[in-house]
């Protein structure tokens, strides 16, 4: 069993480390995003293999089916990006790997020098999992995490508000296309405009206007 | 599955098979089972949609293919299968071949946790709930893929609509059924509809209802509100007729399936029709029982379960078939609700959409929740929990309480909600109206 998860878990590493680079390699950018909906799945598939389901649930929810959303979204509203973009990588990124390497060992080195790799022994049979289900990670977020959740619900609303307060656009200064319903109103707003300022003969209106399908009125 | 398989083999065949083999061979039968269930309820719903339709429409439908059109579904697979496959020059061939993969797939993977009839759940996932919404929100992305690859404006824009209206309804969608976990506190499919066994008013509510099966949360008022949400989000995620803007064909040909033939449409449509089915399906299950019904649940107990193996195994087949014709009667029911609604609306325009979901929808959900909170409060909640009011009262007098506080909040909520949302949209028109007349 144990050889199986092992493979499992190589096979998914693979995919994500796979599927990472092609994010940052490939010259389209839609397929980039693409690739990196790709590697959100492999996580949530490493969530699954650490039975996790509630977290894999939860980022398959968040990061595959807003996120990644988002992210087209942005890139297809976004102007003069045509199919082919720029080559996201130039000439001198052996140098950038370099001096990324570095600054990444930096931080690790140490954490993985003097890790003791003291994995804690598996606990008796029938002990419940610690922060697994949703009912756990509830009661944390409302008991003990309950400033940082707080805290994070209030900057989100912030988020919120400044996105529609730049998106806001004054009905007056909107570009205005109009629906074949408003054409017509504006029609008939401007046969009534020119109808009250032509005088018409008296006796024949009232003639035309029952003439008239109930609908256009 | 397992227990049946288990007791079939190793119990009346007696060749004693290994543990392995059996889990696999259950999982196998079961993954055979929903594959080969979800194009035949599109087959059928398909049908069934047509004739339906057809008579709202004083006309026949279908009827040349066999009795009364029966096979008709079976021509157009036909059909669809012989089809020449045109991928446009332009097209970006990747993406273009694999979005639909990426539609169909999610809509066959919700159906492993549908719970068809009592101990009928191909995987009981104990975040089920969670996990069929999960599922859904990937086939926008597919839809995105759709609309971008055909490299066709039609497409984008059908794409473009398709997800917008997907993302903005699943907010009133998911809150609508946040507050039906809160009152069941869990989020499995079959916790939920455990939960609503009764009659009328669910014995877990108040104990000694006696089970008819019938104690389904439509009956509250915050079920009731809830569904009414529900089922609105979900004519907007099946993409159906009041809100089918992202395939208005008289606007933008058929939206991201434009440039799609043969059964790579094919695909487009089972997806949709699958979805549909599923959506009309959680319906039932959320609010209506799912397989709950008079008989069922005593059926289930004179039979092999967990609890009792001792049962007969005669009495499983029946429960679980009268499970799946109650399921499916109030699941095709919905669905014939849907094509109800096709045959009687208009569709309506994008802001009219994006108004109602937003403004309308949401804050009467948000309402609803409150109203769900205070339910368990007066329900379950004592002093422990700071709820003082209800100590001593009765378990009647505590349900009452509890039925005529959500019923005001949410009664109020509605009837205030619509005469802002109508002043709002005549306020809207009239503005609108004022910039027309500035134009002349």
């Amino acid at each position: 069993m144990e050889v199986v998860v092992q493979i499992v878990f190589g096979l998914i590493a693979l995919l994500i480390l796979v599927a990472a680079t092609m994010v940052v390699t490939v010259r389209n950018v839609i397929h980039s995003a693409l690739w990196l909906i790709t590697c959100f799945f492999g996580v949530g598939a490493l969530y699954l293999l650490l039975e996790a389901e509630f977290l894999a649930v939860v980022q398959v929810l968040v990061y595959v089916g807003a996120v990644s959303v988002l992210i087209l979204f942005a890139i297809m509203l976004t102007r003069q990006i045509s199919g082919e973009g720029e080559r996201q990588l130039n000439s001198r990124w052996p140098v950038v790997l370099a001096i990324a390497a570095l600054l990444f060992a930096t931080v690790m080195a140490p954490t993985l020098i003097n890790q003791q790799w003291n994995v804690p022994p598996a606990p008796p049979l029938g002990t419940p999992e610690p922060l697994a289900g949703p009912a756990e990670l509830g009661r944390g977020f409302v008991n003990e995490f309950l400033i940082q959740f707080q805290v994070v619900g209030v900057l989100l609303t912030v988020a919120l508000i400044g996105a529609i307060v730049i998106a806001f656009e004054e009905r007056a200064r909107r570009r205005k296309v109009l629906t074949l319903a408003e054409e017509l109103e504006l029609k008939r707003l401007r046969a009534r405009e020119t109808e009250a300022t032509t005088p018409e003969p008296v006796e024949a209106e009232p003639v035309v206007r029952e003439t008239r399908p109930a609908s256009e009125r | 599955m397992y227990d049946m398989l288990a007791a079939l083999i190793n119990g009346t065949l007696g060749w004693s098979w290994p543990e392995w083999a059996l889990h696999l061979l259950s999982y196998i039968l079961i993954v055979t089972i929903v594959l080969v269930v979800a194009p035949l309820q599109m087959l059928f719903l398909t049908y069934y949609e047509r004739r339906v339709i057809a008579r709202m429409q004083d006309r026949i439908g279908p009827n040349r293919v066999g009795p009364e059109g029966i096979w008709q579904p079976i021509a157009d697979g036909v059909k669809m299968f012989t089809k020449e496959d045109i991928v446009p020059q332009a097209a970006d061939r990747i993406v273009h071949f694999l979005a639909p993969c990426v539609v169909v797939a999610p809509t066959v993977l919700m159906f492993a946790v549908v719970p068809w009839g009592p101990g009928m759940t191909p995987v009981d996932l104990p975040t089920g709930m969670l996990f069929f919404f999960a599922i859904s929100s990937i086939s926008a992305v597919g839809l995105m893929m759709a609309g971008w690859a055909s490299n066709n404006k039609f497409s984008l824009l059908g794409a473009m609509r398709a997800v917008a209206q997907m993302v903005s309804y699943e907010i009133p969608a998911v809150l609508s059924l946040i507050a039906i976990v809160m009152i069941v506190g869990s989020l499995s499919l079959n916790e939920i509809i455990a939960y609503q066994s009764g009659l009328l008013i669910s014995n877990r509510d108040l104990a000694g209802i006696p089970d008819l099966g019938l104690g389904w949360f439509v009956f509250t008022p915050v079920g009731f509100v809830a569904f009414i949400a529900f089922f609105i989000a979900a004519l907007a995620e099946g993409e159906r007729t009041p809100f089918d803007i992202p395939e208005a064909d008289s606007e933008i040909v058929a939206g991201y399936m434009t440039e799609y033939s043969g059964m790579k449409f094919g695909l487009f449509y089972l997806a949709q029709y699958v979805l549909n089915f599923l959506l009309c399906a959680i319906t039932a299950i959320l609010f209506f029982g799912g397989w709950q019904g008079p008989g069922v649940n005593w059926l289930y107990e004179q039979g092999i379960t967990p609890a009792n193996p001792t049962g007969n195994g005669l009495f499983n087949v029946l429960a679980g078939v009268l499970g799946v014709f109650y399921f499916l009667l109030k699941t095709y029911f919905f669905f014939f609700v849907m094509v109800w609604l096709r045959g009687a609306f208009p569709r309506l325009r994008i802001d009219q959409l994006m108004d109602f979901g937003w403004k309308f929808l949401i804050p009467l959900t948000l309402a609803n929740l409150f109203s769900a909170a205070l339910w368990v409060a007066f329900i379950r909640w004592g002093p422990a929990e700071g709820m003082l009011i209800t100590v001593g009262w009765s378990p009647v007098l505590r349900w009452l309480a509890a039925f005529v506080v959500t019923l005001a909040i949410n009664l109020g909520v509605y009837l205030w909600l619509t005469r802002v949302y109508a002043a709002s949209q005549a306020e809207r028109r009239r503005a609108e109206l004022e910039e027309l007349s500035a134009t002349v």
